[in-house]
């Protein structure tokens, strides 16, 4: 099934000039730490916060509605530290998600409704079943399907996992049409 | 990501006669047929941890039994455990009456919190090295086994190597046994005279040892007291999941729980069977996604998408538009030949399908489109689309036009048709260039596509 034309108001998103389109729903807490590499949309009601360490966000990422990006911390003998997130390329995040993992490789599906506990390091080609609970600290090796609670591998990708997310998160972003509000 | 593109929808017949989607199959370039993974031959190429992602050579991986050395999981979750320091009190060793403090490490689990101290675990002084396992009572016993059973597999082995050998080397052992030493038969089977040695001093030394076998007996333990008269604690006896995370100490209750050392992975090569040519050979490094062959089908042979559905009714006819898009970046020729149900009776096609008849081009796939942004002026009147068939072209994909007519009133519509393409080798094997002109002929291949194109509208 081709993706199919999904619309959008043009006065409820930015569009920026390397063609990232964030909506103004959105709150992007110290958006001076947020790098979006361009072509990355990020839909209504998310929470990126830039304001506990960088976030940097590859090309072509979707992160869809209501789902909160949380850099890390670590608790240390004195105090914490906040770890900057790093996420890769063609990454697709549904809808109510909670990230908060140290890097997301490129090449990765997060389902609805997951939550990816602290520190986690999720490497490239991988995929979490949708309401998945990943525990601390957990690795997600590549071409491994997630899911459970807490996470654990349960399948594994096709080795074409890479040119099915370019085509996706590709044909996502050209499928996202803005169309003018009627009066 | 395959349901989001509903993937499974359209299946291709593979070569053995399963039909799978695109994504699981293999395009092999050498016999020019589609392979899928139930008829390729599978290697594994290493093991590594999915946790610490190291390599482990496979007679290492062995002797460990598939187990990672470094890393271990919760016993009481499977979560993978981490290492925390902390610093204990003791007494120091020069004034007895003051105490210092030392660094300590134990295991933890992030999300249950069962720590090592829970199972009375000692801790470690140092971050490296092993931790105390316990110790299986059944060890000595399964290497016993396991050994006798090596040496009758070894000794049965060997039994019929000689019968082969004997029954095809008649001649030269009735050689060895008349020809005295040094004589010109030696030379020639030396070779062979050294093997059966060789094999004689085996039979010497393959005197079995016998094992001791277990004796079945009617005598059980009778159940302990405490079983009927104390309560039972729930939240202290193990889950059947954790009692068989542990088969050689079969924990029952809590506090005999161990860290299990994690579980290996395997990084896999797929072989085709008839050529033996690698298909799929993925990078050593477990944390690559990189391959050194990748002939997965995608790349190769024209893949089929539903792009829109009319409502469909029964036995009326209705046009459905498929996205046929080009992997290749040169052009490729494409024909359809079509099926209908009621003629052939060994189809699972529900409807019959009408495609385009002439033959249609593909245009060639661009890589570098998305990073150019002038790529509306591309000349797509040079291709002469017939209207009647092509919904529109838009660079590599091409929406053609299907007749559908439904012929069964129950079930999803499924049409089955045959997809003919002409497939041109881009990248000849090294060996076939001498015999062969410089650039290779193209081929017209075919596979059968069946589509799933939805659900009839209710009359």
């Amino acid at each position: 099934m081709e993706l199919q034309d999904s619309f959008y108001i043009k006065a409820e998103y930015i569009e920026t000039a390397s063609g990232n389109k964030v909506s103004k729903q959105s709150v992007l807490c110290g958006s001076q730490n947020i790098v979006l590499n361009g072509k990355s949309i990020i839909h209504s009601e998310c929470i990126i916060r830039g304001d506990l360490a960088n976030v940097r966000i590859g090309r072509h990422c979707v992160i869809s509605s209501r789902t909160v990006v949380r850099p890390p911390f670590k608790k240390f003998s004195k105090g914490v530290a906040f770890f900057p997130l790093h996420i890769g390329d063609h990454v697709f995040i549904d809808e109510d998600c909670i990230v908060n993992a140290a890097q997301v490789g490129s090449y990765v599906h997060i389902g609805k409704n997951c939550v990816i506990g602290r520190r986690c390091v999720l490497k490239d080609c991988c995929a979490i079943a949708d309401n998945t609970y990943l525990a601390p600290e957990t690795v997600v090796p590549p071409f491994t399907v997630v899911s459970g609670n807490p996470g654990a591998v349960s399948g594994e990708l096709p080795e074409c996992t890479q040119e099915l997310m370019v085509d996706v998160t590709r044909g996502y972003y050209q499928h996202f049409l803005p169309i003018q509000e009627a009066k | 990501m395959a349901a989001k593109l509903e993937l499974q929808r359209v299946q291709i017949l593979c070569s053995c006669n399963a039909r799978s989607p695109i994504t699981q199959l293999y395009f092999c370039k050498h016999c020019l047929k589609i392979r899928c993974g139930k008829c390729v031959s599978h290697e594994v190429d290493s093991h590594y941890c999915p946790n610490c992602l190291e390599n482990m050579p496979s007679a290492e991986a062995k002797s460990k039994k598939n187990r990672c050395g470094n890393c271990l999981d919760c016993p009481s979750c499977q979560h993978t455990l981490s290492h925390r320091a902390t610093s204990v009190a003791v007494p120091d060793p020069r004034d007895p009456t003051k105490t210092t403090t030392k660094k300590a490490y134990y295991l933890a689990c992030g999300l249950c919190r069962w720590s090592s101290r829970d199972a009375g675990m000692p801790d470690k002084d140092s971050a490296s090295g092993p931790w105390l396992e316990p110790e299986n009572a059944g060890a000595r016993r399964i290497t016993d086994l396991s050994d006798y059973y090596h040496q009758l597999a070894k000794q049965e082995k060997m039994e019929r190597e000689h019968k082969k050998f004997t029954r095809r080397r008649a001649y030269f052992r009735l050689q060895e046994k008349y020809l005295s030493p040094g004589a010109p038969g030696r030379r020639r089977s030396s070779a062979l005279l050294s093997s059966f040695t060789g094999l004689a001093l085996k039979d010497e030394q393959a005197t079995i040892i016998p094992v001791e076998p277990a004796v079945a007996s009617e005598e059980v333990d009778a159940l302990p007291n405490k079983i009927l008269t104390q309560p039972v604690v729930l939240e202290k006896i193990c889950t059947i999941r954790q009692r068989l995370q542990h088969p050689d100490h079969h924990c029952v209750s809590v506090e005999q729980m161990y860290p299990r050392h994690k579980h290996l992975l395997i990084k896999r090569s797929q072989r085709c069977r008839e050529c033996e040519h690698n298909l799929s050979k993925p990078e050593f490094n477990p944390s690559s996604i990189k391959f050194k062959i990748q002939l997965v089908a995608i790349q190769h042979i024209p893949d089929v998408r539903i792009f829109l559905v009319p409502n469909l009714h029964y036995g009326k006819e209705s046009i459905v538009t498929l996205i046929i898009s080009n992997p290749n970046e040169k052009r490729m020729s494409i024909r359809f030949d079509g099926s209908n149900p009621k003629e052939c009776e060994d189809t699972h096609a529900t409807a019959q399908v009408i495609p385009p008849e002439d033959e249609l081009m593909l245009g060639p796939k661009d890589p570098t489109a998305e990073f150019d942004d002038s790529t509306a002026d591309i000349q797509y009147d040079a291709y002469n689309d017939n209207t009647e068939y092509v919904q529109f072209r838009k660079a590599h994909k091409l929406g053609v036009l299907f007749k559908v007519i439904p012929q069964r009133a129950t079930d999803n519509v499924v049409v089955v048709f045959t997809l003919k393409y002409k497939y041109k080798n881009t990248a000849p094997a090294l060996n076939s260039s001498q015999d062969e002109t410089s650039s290779p002929a193209a081929v017209w291949l075919e596979h059968e596509v069946t589509v799933d194109i939805g659900p009839l509208v209710s009359e």
